[in-house]
């Protein structure tokens, strides 16, 4: 039996409810067929406050093995570091943090909060991730920081992050199977596709049939804001809560899996030159991306642009 | 008999955050209460300066467990700045998926946060109804815990369908929508809602709503208690049964002050009517003080600083005005919490299913109160038994949908412009209240107050207490180490600190 304990830092309580909507397994049946030990969840523990203190001293002396970190929310420093923005029985949480990492044999980044920093990076809690800070490795445990297993911290990023990642996730450093992580380690099972892929709004954005307001039919990318093209996912291929997913649903992706999220500009709006978007899909050529969605207007078919398709 | 004071810090976990309370005991008994938000997320910081818009991207990320509740707030002020008119399908879409959010957490409160309690092994082992409390809400693996955990993903499955996913999205925006669900994928949700209904009048209910409804008098529910052995067993009936038998009608009882801002607001062509009539939501909005009914005044709304870290001018003040920053450390002077105590008219107000019940004048729970008080009982019974107020409508509109789907779901704003709204709505814990102020076409001010702030609020300059802080007082604990009765009474009001932790104005 492997043992888990899930940390809960300054977020807002989201990975967890996503991962309650995780569908084969469900989170009863992931915890009782990989033989795992929930030690402590904010929310799905029931044990005393005595025996919390009591299991937290356990793991502090190594008398209680663990298995699997599991963190959610970010790692909150303000003010001036002192991390008192967010205690514990008067104790910054902080603290707890790199006490528990540093006897976890893995340790997992749940949400782009955990991973990244998150909402809170920059501003006056002065938030972290628990390996990252944005896109500057550190954050609060360090660069060269690897659990017991000897690997860095596993980034499960997004905002929420998807429910059958964390199940996955679990699963696999559950059952010791070695997970290939991007630059921001984030395992490429699931963030090696940009979001952009199985999105059903695909064939709009290839002719630039674009949308300009809510409510139409068309690609979100070149006005909307959407960064479906910009960053890895899994939203579109795995879909949220078996059905969707933001962009299907005309919704812009906001780009919640980059160590940027949220970025300053505004949401639902994309910087653009001259009609162009600044940011181009990955990996693409500006000269070139601009010849060809020139043409791919221009022989747009008639059907995309009357905006008669379903997506 | 001594009668020696004891102090003790209860810190509580299912929480959707981080709360410390702090108790005075005498003679087992609590006599006075501090209820401390132990953590400070300074939201608003990255919301000052951002496009008008952003709010709708931003605040659902307050909470993961009422992210809609605040998208709604956030798109109804926008609403409100740029006067626009909704379309019926797009009043009906919103409120369908605010409906499964509430009912989704209504049920999960219940049975993974709730209940759990009533495995305390050191508290309830003698309890009579101990085993069969294990065998139904153990975590992860009681037989209640499972079935929750798979029907409430389930009904969140309409939310998806409506608005991409859950948690976190952001498809309610001026003017209403961002899409129109296809006609089968809206035939798959009232098939969807059918199983959960089903499901919840069969395993929740023990009875048909209708049958339920019925109950209107504490009477009647003794009666409706021994019709059929279904209803014993069901949640509702075993909640009640082992509640009772906990003491948990004996204390917990708030300050009796009431607090509604009204929610789903009713489109123009709809079968569905309002609670009580003459509103055009159909929830009702008010404030009950005792025994009168008071219709909702904005203007009463204050928040009130003189217990919380924030530098302390003004103290006390309108959302629109309020003007807050973080001050001190965490653990000194007479402040002691992150939470701000919102007050109406001056007065601590308890929010949720229980002031929805009352302003609504369910009959049920208008009889309870005048028979045991608010109590920890009451307050739970109303929110697992709130469901079976907001199914049968849900059901209306998503039929409603159905049949109107041609119609359009969204009115075209092209710009927001300069101007001041708020978005009051009915979150699953309470009032929820976002007031936004846009200037030079950007955010300049962006004030939230949340259910839990009302709730868990510390006092105020008149020295009142928060209605929990109230509620504690006169609980029995019988054992410090495992304070479980402090928590049915914190629990009963489902507290939510992620969301209560102050959103602040950044001040440049």
């Amino acid at each position: 039996m492997k043992t888990v304990y899930w940390l809960q830092g300054g977020g807002c309580g989201g990975d967890t409810y996503s991962l309650l909507s995780s569908d084969f397994m469900d989170v009863s049946e992931l915890f009782t067929t990989l033989d795992l030990k929930l030690l402590w969840h904010p929310s799905l523990c029931s044990i005393d406050p005595a025996a919390h203190e009591r299991l937290l001293t356990d793991i502090a002396s190594g008398t209680t093995p663990l298995d699997i970190l599991m963190v959610e929310g970010s790692i909150i420093f303000g003010p001036a570091g002192t991390g008192m923005f967010d205690t514990f029985r008067g104790r910054a949480k902080k603290e707890l943090c790199h006490t528990l990492a540093s006897h976890a044999r893995y340790v997992v980044a749940v949400g782009t909060c955990a991973a990244f920093g998150g909402f809170g990076a920059g501003h006056a809690i002065e938030a972290t991730g628990l390996q990252f800070t944005k896109k500057k490795k550190g954050g609060a445990l360090g660069r060269e920081f690897v659990s017991g297993s000897g690997m860095p911290v596993i980034n499960l990023a997004g905002c929420p992050c998807h429910h059958d990642v964390i199940a996955g996730a679990l699963m696999a450093v559950a059952s010791d199977v070695p997970l290939e992580l991007d630059r921001f380690q984030r395992p490429l099972e699931w963030y090696n596709t940009m979001v952009h892929q199985g999105c059903t709004r695909n064939e709009y954005h290839e002719y630039r049939v674009e949308e300009s307001d809510f409510g139409e039919m068309g690609c979100l990318f070149f006005h909307m804001g959407c960064a479906g093209p910009l960053v890895p996912g899994p939203c579109n291929k795995l879909l949220w809560n078996r059905h969707s997913s933001k962009p299907r649903a005309g919704v812009p992706c906001f780009g919640c899996t980059s160590p940027d999220f949220p970025k300053s500009n505004p949401f639902f709006h994309t910087p653009n030159i001259e009609g162009i978007p600044l940011e181009l899909p990955k990996g693409v050529n500006r000269a070139h991306y601009m010849v060809y969605k020139g043409m791919a207007a221009e022989a747009a078919p008639e059907r995309l642009k009357k905006r008669s398709a379903k997506v | 008999m001594s009668s020696e004071t004891k102090k003790i810090d209860i810190p509580f976990n299912r929480v959707e955050g981080d709360l410390e309370v702090k108790v005075d005991v005498t003679d087992d008994t609590i006599t006075d209460a501090w209820s401390c938000g132990t953590m400070y997320r300074g939201f608003e910081a990255m919301m000052t300066g951002r496009g008008p818009l952003d709010g709708l991207v931003i605040t659902p990320r307050i909470c993961g467990i009422c992210s809609l509740t605040h998208l709604n707030a956030a798109a109804v002020a926008l609403d409100r700045i740029a006067q626009v008119t909704l379309p019926d399908n797009a009043i009906r879409l919103r409120n369908v998926a605010l409906m499964a959010e509430t009912i989704q957490s209504d049920l999960r409160q219940a049975v993974l946060m709730y209940m759990a309690d009533f495995t305390n092994h050191k508290a309830y082992q003698k309890h009579p109804l101990f085993k069969e409390a294990v065998a139904r809400y153990q975590m992860l693996s009681g037989s209640s815990v499972v079935e929750v955990i798979r029907k409430t993903k389930r009904l969140i499955e309409i939310i998806a369908i409506i608005g991409g996913q859950w948690p976190h999205t952001s498809f309610m925006v001026p003017g209403g929508v961002t899409s129109i669900p296809y006609v089968p994928k809206l035939m798959q949700s009232r098939l969807i809602f059918n199983r959960f209904l089903e499901w919840y009048e069969k395993k929740v209910l023990g009875c048909t709503i209708a049958r339920w409804q019925a109950v209107t008098t504490r009477k009647e529910l003794a009666q409706w208690f021994e019709e059929r052995p279904e209803h014993r067993d069901s949640e509702v009936g075993f909640f009640i049964r082992f509640a009772e038998k906990a003491g948990l009608d004996t204390y917990g009882r708030g300050n009796d002050h009431f607090l509604c801002f009204g929610n789903f607001p009713l489109p123009k062509d709809t079968a569905v009517t309002p609670r009580v009539p003459g509103t055009d939501q159909l929830t009702t909005p008010g404030f009950f003080r005792g025994t009168e009914y008071l219709a909702l005044d904005a203007a009463n709304i204050k928040e009130d600083i003189t217990c919380s870290w924030f530098e302390q001018k003004p103290v006390v003040s309108h959302p629109f005005d309020s003007v807050t920053r973080p001050y001190a450390s965490g653990n000194m002077g007479k402040p002691y919490s992150w939470v701000k105590a919102p007050r109406y008219d001056g007065l601590p107000a308890e929010t949720g299913p229980l002031a929805e019940a009352v302003m609504d004048r369910v009959p049920l729970f208008l009889d309870l109160i005048r028979n045991t008080g608010a109590t920890a009982l009451v307050r739970q019974l109303a929110r697992i038994t709130r469901p079976a107020r907001l199914l049968p409508d849900m059901g209306t509109w998503i039929d409603e949908l159905l049949a109107h789907h041609a119609d359009p779901f969204y009115t075209p704003v092209k710009t927001i412009p300069d101007g001041q709204g708020a978005g009051m709505i009915q979150a699953a814990r309470g009032a929820l209240g976002h007031w936004v102020t846009i200037e030079n076409s950007k955010i300049s001010n962006y004030q939230v107050i949340t259910p839990t702030a009302w709730n868990g609020s510390p006092r105020d300059g008149q020295n009142q207490p928060g209605p929990w802080e109230s509620a504690l007082k006169g609980t029995p604990v019988k054992d410090p180490d495992n304070p479980v009765e402090a928590g049915h009474v914190i629990r009963s009001f489902d507290p939510c600190m992620v969301c209560a932790v102050h959103i602040v104005k950044n001040e440049k």
